[in-house]
């Protein structure tokens, strides 16, 4: 943990080093630019509940991937999941109007079951035919796409729009705002709450843990291995599906074009960032939230593109990654030194 | 008569990316390493061909640009992968996303727009009439005619064959992946071989951003490689890395890719976009029943 810790922090220092090299090299001020960026973030109440509603739909994929990979499926369909639990959440809100306490957990669990859907199919496509996951989730992230696309531009379309876009959904469906902080947030942290839960107390999250760091003995231990990854794939397409119904029912309460665009493989790089750890999904998708949230008031400050701040996060990934590695390697070297100090002696 | 010589062509062209990442994806998967970021070659090749092409004026210089561009991701991969000992799936993925950031951020910076850049001062790679055969009927529009790189991209095919099966670099390499330590203690150093192989993988991955920008159209868009490296990952893997297996199940992609293109007076568009999709998921799925069967 605290080793994990130091590489993190080591990490973003030389990512945000290797941006502010990038930015010198562009005649920018790169001290000016963080400034900026973090005060339009985190600078205070109103900037703070901004980056939280953006951090929601970070944290819930990155809790999905995960939550996939420390327990073996390789789920890279967080976008195309987040798409579907959309739309679903979309059409059951343009269909039906209950009263506000019936109508929000009917469209989570409707968003819920818009990603299950999207990555049981791929779950089952492993379980009866064998076929890698890693590369379905892939080729159902585009299907996805432009089923969602054709849907908002069809069947959902709004008559009065320019461009693709459903109607609004109904009222009774909005999460409540107070002030500028968004409902979304304690949705997410009940689910984030429920998954650590399910993840480090219970039997079946210490089945998926076992089979995540060896399936062999996982199942010769008498873990029923195919259900579980079957149970892990609904899962974490559930709680993909439930970001992409947060952000209708938070945000614009329409599908729009694009939607997910911007979250697209957020979750996997947060789950990765993270070493697949729960509690550090939240951080590093709390950061990356704050660089997102304050990447338009950079460029409004600064004139800096906020297109920098995508190049930020993968340095940010590889950088971490490499260096928890090299962290490793390191502090081997050094455990043998004092090895043969004391032989020595 | 007209359709099909057109299917054909849309087959071809369409299948010429997808062949050329995938024959760089081959190499390296005979080498043992766990290469997906072919995405992200192809992508940056794609736009340093728009950057060279546009400035110079010149379709040589935006190939050579691309081949660079796209040489400089493999490098990004090269130091992580190889002298960092990162794990490859998660360079791979920083690498997808560092291209993609890169791009876009560059194509605002460079060019001041958003979304996609299509100047005409951007030169095509020209299209190349064969003497004499493009005179036969039938025949010759289908082997006369084509993008100079489709042209390339058949000698590519020849070449990466020749290279895996018949030179000591391919003995060496199909070592590397077989068994990197056999590789180390005879005196080649398994590193080298692979770090050669994920450079002619940046080559052929460039030549096939600058066919995706500067030959099958004339702009650079955001994300404009859209999957098409994770289906060439999807070809090599399929045909357990055979070159000529490749040519034929990326010939099979162009064909859906031409077919959705046709199916348009029937379907949505929308639809039509997901048939090279779909094309992965049955080839994935009768490639795994086989091997259930071979296996069982």
């Amino acid at each position: 943990m605290k080793k994990n810790f130091l590489s993190g922090l080591l990490g973003i220092v030389v990512a945000m080093l290797i941006g502010a090299l990038i930015m010198l090299v562009q005649g920018y001020n790169p001290i000016e630019t963080y400034a900026a960026l973090f005060n339009y973030s985190i600078g205070d109440f109103y900037s703070f509940s901004s980056m939280l509603t953006i951090a929601v739909p970070l944290i819930l994929t990155g809790l999905s991937a995960s939550l996939a990979f420390a327990s073996g499926p390789v789920n890279l369909g967080q976008p195309g999941q987040l798409l579907m639990g959309a739309l679903f959440a979309t059409v059951a809100g343009l269909y039906i109007d209950l009263p506000s306490i019936l109508m929000i957990p009917l469209l989570l669990v409707a968003a819920m079951l818009g990603g299950a859907i999207w990555s049981g199919i791929a779950g089952l496509m492993k379980h009866w035919f064998n076929m890698d996951e890693f590369i379905t989730t892939l080729m159902l992230n585009m299907i996805a796409d432009f089923f969602t696309y054709w849907a908002i531009s069809k069947p959902f379309f709004d008559d009065g729009a320019y461009s693709p876009m459903t109607p609004q959904i109904a009222k009774s469906g909005w999460m409540p705002e107070f002030g500028n902080f968004n409902t979304t947030v304690i949705v997410m942290l009940i689910a984030f709450v429920a998954v650590w839960f399910i993840f480090t107390k219970t039997t079946a999250g210490y089945e998926w843990r076992i089979s995540g760091e060896n399936s062999l003995f996982a199942r010769i231990g008498g873990v029923k291995t195919s259900k579980n990854y079957l149970l892990v794939m609904l899962l974490t397409g559930a709680l993909a599906g439930l970001a992409g119904g947060l952000i209708i029912m938070g945000g614009p309460h329409r599908f729009l074009k694009d939607l997910g665009a911007n979250y697209a493989w957020d979750g996997v790089m947060i789950a990765m960032v993270a070493n697949n750890s729960i509690i550090g999904t939240l951080l590093y998708g709390l950061f990356f939230a704050t660089l997102q949230s304050g990447a338009l008031g950079m460029e409004l400050i600064t004139a800096v593109p906020s297109e920098i701040i995508m190049v930020l996060q993968s340095v940010i990934v590889l950088v971490v990654v490499a260096s928890r590695g090299s962290l490793d390697i390191i502090m081997e070297r050094f455990a043998e030194r004092k090895k043969v100090k004391e032989r020595a002696i | 008569m007209k359709i099909t010589i057109g299917l054909i062509n849309g087959m071809i062209a369409a299948a010429t990316p997808i062949l050329l990442a995938a024959l760089g994806g081959t190499l390296t998967y005979y080498a043992g390493i766990f290469n997906i970021a072919m995405e992200g070659m192809m992508l940056g090749g794609a736009f340093f061909a728009v950057l060279g092409s546009y400035y110079s004026g010149s379709w040589v210089i935006g190939i050579i640009c691309a081949i660079l561009g796209s040489l400089f991701m493999a490098m990004i991969f090269i130091v992580f992968s190889i002298f960092l000992k990162t794990d490859e799936f998660i360079t791979g993925v920083g690498l997808n996303l560092f291209a993609l950031g890169a791009t876009t951020y560059l194509l605002r910076q460079i060019f001041e727009v958003k979304g996609a850049f299509a100047g005409p001062g951007i030169v095509p790679v020209p299209n190349i009439d064969i003497p004499f055969i493009k005179d036969i009927p039938f025949v010759g529009e289908i082997l006369s005619g084509h993008n100079l790189i489709i042209y390339l991209t058949v000698l590519a095919t020849i070449f990466v064959t020749f290279l895996v099966f018949r030179t000591k670099f391919g003995l060496r390499l199909r070592a590397a992946g077989y068994n990197p330590t056999c590789l180390d203690t005879s005196g080649v150093s398994k590193d080298k071989t692979r770090i050669w192989s994920l450079v002619i993988c940046g080559i052929l991955c460039g030549i096939a951003g600058a066919y995706l920008s500067t030959g099958y159209v004339t702009l650079f868009s955001e994300n404009m490689s859209a999957g098409r490296g994770w289906i060439s990952l999807a070809a090599v893997i399929l045909v357990d890395g055979h070159p000529l297996g490749i040519a034929l199940i990326s010939l099979l992609f162009g064909f859906s890719d031409g077919l959705g293109l046709y199916l348009q007076n029937i379907l949505p568009s929308q639809f039509t976009s997901m048939v090279p999709y779909v094309a992965t998921l049955i080839a994935l799925f009768i490639y795994s029943n086989q091997k259930k069967k071979n296996e069982g």
